[in-house]
């Protein structure tokens, strides 16, 4: 293979998941009615603003080789204390701070304490006590689920504060704040990763943590600062969820973990660690975004859906694993 | 120390033994299965039974099965074990729990059917709404709402399910396309919000109205979803009005939203009656006697009472709620427990 085409197809390969979601908007614009609208394709910016800040703090976590299987509920436990403290119907206490602008920091600050709180917990027990993140964040999985049921009885928190509401609904260019939101996060700890020794040290310790301890790094502190990041990043997908619905039901996010690892690794990640990037990701996540939109405007039976996208999802997790393959024999 | 360890453990058993409630004088215990706390209607069976029951003389138990079939027979299995007075079952699965009700009642132990209707077993009591019969009303309710906006019953309706796994909306669904087919005029185009969550339901309405700007009314099977759907027709810049909505099950959400004249109508489900329409005949039920057909007065509604194949089955209808009821008090939504005490059926 001559050095053109070989560098030709490295950088198809580095980017496949870029072509695959342009091949997937192409061929759902042409077959799917309706699809090809500008409003369609900010709707999908913003269906997936919420999936691709959980995806975030989660491809931190595998890239260090480890697992965060919290973040769902995490998420949901911020929507519901940011729900029960500033929503004024349902289980919604209503609080109000003047000036009335500052209920979105305190909200979001609030949504970030409680994700990194519990980061800070999952992150303790997998470095300080060697124990198994996958169990570790399994159990936080669950008993933060109950924690959502028990303080909402699982009522619903409804009537978001109205200025915090107003992220909600505000646009900027066409494109809901939301997405933004979630478009600055991608690029911010995309850069982080790729730019700072924080970001490295990760990836380093995801593809050797011996040697990245030998070199002197600090291996426990990046890990457990890994956790509290993916934790109040989740707490930060949680106060999304609050305000893209106006309020707080006790299943808020209920779902979500299964397509943040799907994003995450048809964006590249190797769940083995010390492999990914964020955007590669943020192009994972517009591809389910893309997909959802797509079954959501078939109107397909509703019983068949759940089966296209379980498909079309694996469709692009075996794609991404022939792309592996290819690059191997590359090497 | 072995006497101080005693001690506490002596301690711990008579404080676990006073705070069993068997240790309180009661008729019996009575089980609840219910097959999630996630929402607001069955949270609210767990507090209208546990408060209806009492009054008749009952204790209840609560085991939530997270909405999981096979968490839900194991719990019947372990219930079955423990001989209570009777089980109230609000099954995950219609059809999957059938041999988990014959074998209590094998047991000796009745079975009351509650919320979701089981057809291919016998019971002892079923006190339901009728998860078709909302389809129905709510059908009725979209022919008012299309005629008064179009001169007649036409027009596109989005008909916003729960998760598609779940037979509670695959029935209204079955129910409200039932009576809508007399339309051929009205489009209904049905997408899932998958797992009944609400951002589901706010992305699906956000798409729809894009792919399809004529929709005249957005159905949404539960009230948390219309919560989401209205914030996704507020970001799309309409206002209340705009597009006709309605939901199903009479959440105190759904009251909120017509008030604040984004929903037209909420179907209710009478969660009160059918709750109080258990504890009416939790007496018979445990001492097995014949329950009567014919009508009942459940709390202020009248109930029917009807042998069907299945066993006694009472229906108590759901209301439609609009802008001119919506604050009566009887609606569960405005989460204010009847004060009509409940008593025993002769």
């Amino acid at each position: 293979m001559n050095p053109r085409t070989r560098r030709a197809l490295e950088f198809v390969l580095d980017n496949l998941v870029w072509f695959m979601l342009l091949f997937v908007l192409v061929v759902f614009s042409l077959f799917v009615p309706n699809y090809f609208q500008l409003g369609i394709f900010a709707n999908i910016v913003e269906a997936s603003s919420v999936l691709g800040v959980m995806s975030i703090g989660l491809a931190l976590v595998i890239i260090t080789g480890h697992m965060d299987l919290s973040v769902e509920s995490v998420a949901a436990l911020s929507a519901m204390t940011v729900g029960i403290l500033f929503c004024s119907s349902g289980i919604g206490m209503g609080v109000v701070l003047y000036p009335q602008w500052l209920m979105v920091p305190a909200s979001l600050v609030l949504a970030l304490a409680v994700g990194g709180l519990i980061g800070a917990f999952n992150g303790y027990l997998v470095v300080k006590m060697k124990m198994s993140a996958f169990i570790i964040t399994l159990a936080s999985y669950i008993w933060v689920r109950g924690l959502v049921l028990v303080i909402s009885g699982g009522r619903s928190a409804q009537d978001l504060a109205p200025s915090i509401r107003w992220f909600g609904i505000q646009r900027l260019m066409g494109i809901p704040l939301t997405a933004w939101i979630a478009i600055s996060s991608f690029i911010a700890f995309s850069l982080i990763l790729a730019k700072t020794p924080f970001g490295r040290h990760l990836t380093m310790i995801g593809g050797n943590e011996t040697a990245t301890f030998r070199a002197g790094i600090k291996v426990n502190r990046n890990l457990i600062l890994a956790f509290v990041l993916a934790g109040a990043i989740a707490g930060m997908a949680g106060w999304l969820l609050v305000i893209r619905t106006s309020g707080a039901t006790a299943n808020l996010g209920i779902g979500l973990l299964f397509n943040a690892f799907a994003a995450v690794v048809i964006g590249g990640v190797s769940l083995k660690g010390g492999v990914g990037t964020l955007p590669g990701v943020y192009a994972g996540v517009l591809l389910l975004s893309s997909i959802n939109t797509a079954i959501n405007l078939m109107g397909l039976p509703a019983n068949f859906t759940q089966v296209i996208h379980g498909l079309l999802v694996l469709a692009a997790v075996l794609l991404d694993a022939f792309k592996q393959s290819i690059r191997q024999r590359l090497a | 120390m072995r006497r101080i360890l005693l001690s506490v453990f002596g301690v711990l058993a008579l404080a676990f033994a006073l705070l069993t409630p068997a240790f309180a004088q009661t008729k019996g215990v009575v089980y609840y299965m219910v097959p999630t706390l996630l929402d607001e209607f069955q949270t609210g069976s767990v507090s209208a039974l546990e408060l209806f029951l009492k009054q008749v003389g009952y204790e209840m138990k609560t085991l939530n099965a997270d909405n999981k079939t096979d968490v839900q027979q194991s719990q019947m299995n372990d219930v079955i074990a423990l001989k209570p007075g009777a089980i109230i079952l609000a099954a995950v699965d219609f059809n999957a729990l059938k041999p988990s009700i014959e074998a209590a009642r094998a047991a000796g132990i009745p079975v009351v059917e509650f919320d979701r209707q089981i057809t291919s077993t016998k019971s002892d009591l079923t006190s339901v709404a009728g998860t078709i019969e909302i389809g129905y009303v709510a059908a009725e309710q979209a022919e008012k709402l299309l005629s008064a906006r179009n001169g007649s019953v036409k027009g596109k309706i989005l008909q916003v399910l729960g998760d598609p796994g779940d037979p509670y909306t695959l029935d209204i669904q079955k129910g409200f396309e039932e009576k809508m087919a007399e339309f051929p005029e009205v489009k209904i185009i049905s997408v899932p919000a998958m797992q009944w969550e609400a951002s589901n339901a706010g992305t699906i309405v956000a798409d729809q109205m894009l792919a399809n700007p004529d929709i005249d009314l957005i159905f949404g099977h539960a009230a948390h979803l219309s919560v989401a759907a209205v914030a996704s027709l507020e970001s799309a810049g309409k206002k209340p009005g705009d597009v006709m909505l309605m939901s199903s099950n009479g959440a105190p959400v759904g009251l909120d939203l017509i008030r604040k004249g984004w929903l037209n109508v909420e179907v209710e489900q009478p969660l009160y009656a059918q709750a109080a329409a258990v504890a009416m005949f939790m007496d018979k039920i445990v001492n097995k006697q014949e329950i009567k057909p014919g009508e009942y007065d459940v709390i202020g509604l009248k109930g029917v009472v009807t042998n069907e194949e299945w066993g006694p089955n009472i229906k108590v209808p759901g209301a439609a709620i609009d802008k001119s009821n919506v604050d009566d008090p009887k609606f569960w939504g405005n989460l204010k427990p009847p004060t009509d005490t409940v008593k025993s059926a002769e």
